[in-house]
């Protein structure tokens, strides 16, 4: 979908290394899906835009491919930056490890929606506490 | 007696200041599990890997258990760390953190409401 606020982005890094040829694809772990590299919106795309789901390649750096783990990264939560923008906390299921993501053009609405309504869907202590405003 | 060995009344007396709003605070909750961050402001300190920075929260999950968990990031070394939220946190910022991707959505949210 397209975002709501163009112009107001920060300027990416630029990417320097490219993994196999460009405009190569990768297989999703999660659904099996086959997604092109090239994403609208991101030059880092690391997660399937139908699942979300990602892989534990990268250490600090997106693109690094320090991590030694390659274990399957479920997306955890949805935090905004200061600017607007949406990023995708993923937790390693292997290690544990958490890492955050920019959202691309082509994620999944549904898939991100889902998540970002997880903690006000359930009707425990801290909803009650909204409500009693 | 705590699991340490240690009297319960001499662990719980035992305090921290936070790093961002000053309050001092109990190093551990009334349910008895040892605290990370401010109960207050929810800011917390980075004290692995020696850096010692404050860490700010940035974001709710939940997990498949319904248990909520703060997500913090450094402010220095950028890492994130996970933990469970306590009883006595601020429930006020616990749920302005969770509706804050809501009220800036990169998408329009309109298309929804037809599902």
């Amino acid at each position: 979908m397209p975002r709501r606020k163009p112009g107001r982005e920060r300027p990416q890094r630029p990417k320097r290394e490219h993994h196999g040829e460009p405009g190569d694809a990768f297989r999703c772990v999660g659904c099996r899906m086959d997604v092109p590299m090239s994403a609208p919106g991101t030059a880092h795309r690391n997660h399937c835009p139908h699942c979300l789901t990602s892989l534990h390649v990268d250490h600090r750096v997106p693109g690094d491919r320090r991590a030694g783990c390659r274990g399957r990264m479920a997306a955890l939560s949805v935090t905004v930056r200061g600017d607007g923008e949406w990023l995708i906390i993923h937790c390693c299921q292997s290690c544990g490890g958490l890492s955050a993501n920019r959202i691309a053009g082509d994620d999944n609405a549904l898939a991100l929606l889902r998540i970002a309504i997880r903690p006000l869907s359930d009707s425990r202590l801290p909803v009650s506490a909204l409500l009693a405003l | 007696m705590s699991a340490n060995g240690k009297p319960r009344s001499i662990a719980s007396t035992e305090t921290f200041s936070c790093v961002r709003c000053g309050l001092t605070v109990a190093a551990h909750a009334p349910d008895g599990v040892r605290r990370n961050h401010c109960p207050s402001c929810l800011h917390s300190l980075h004290l692995l890997d020696e850096c010692r920075s404050r860490m700010i929260p940035i974001s709710i999950a939940v997990l498949r258990t319904g248990e909520w968990m703060l997500i913090h990031r450094c402010t220095r070394c950028g890492e994130l760390t996970s933990n469970p939220i306590c009883g006595d946190d601020n429930q006020l910022i616990l749920m302005r953190m969770a509706v804050r991707p809501l009220a800036q959505p990169p998408f329009p949210l309109e298309a929804f409401g037809d599902l």
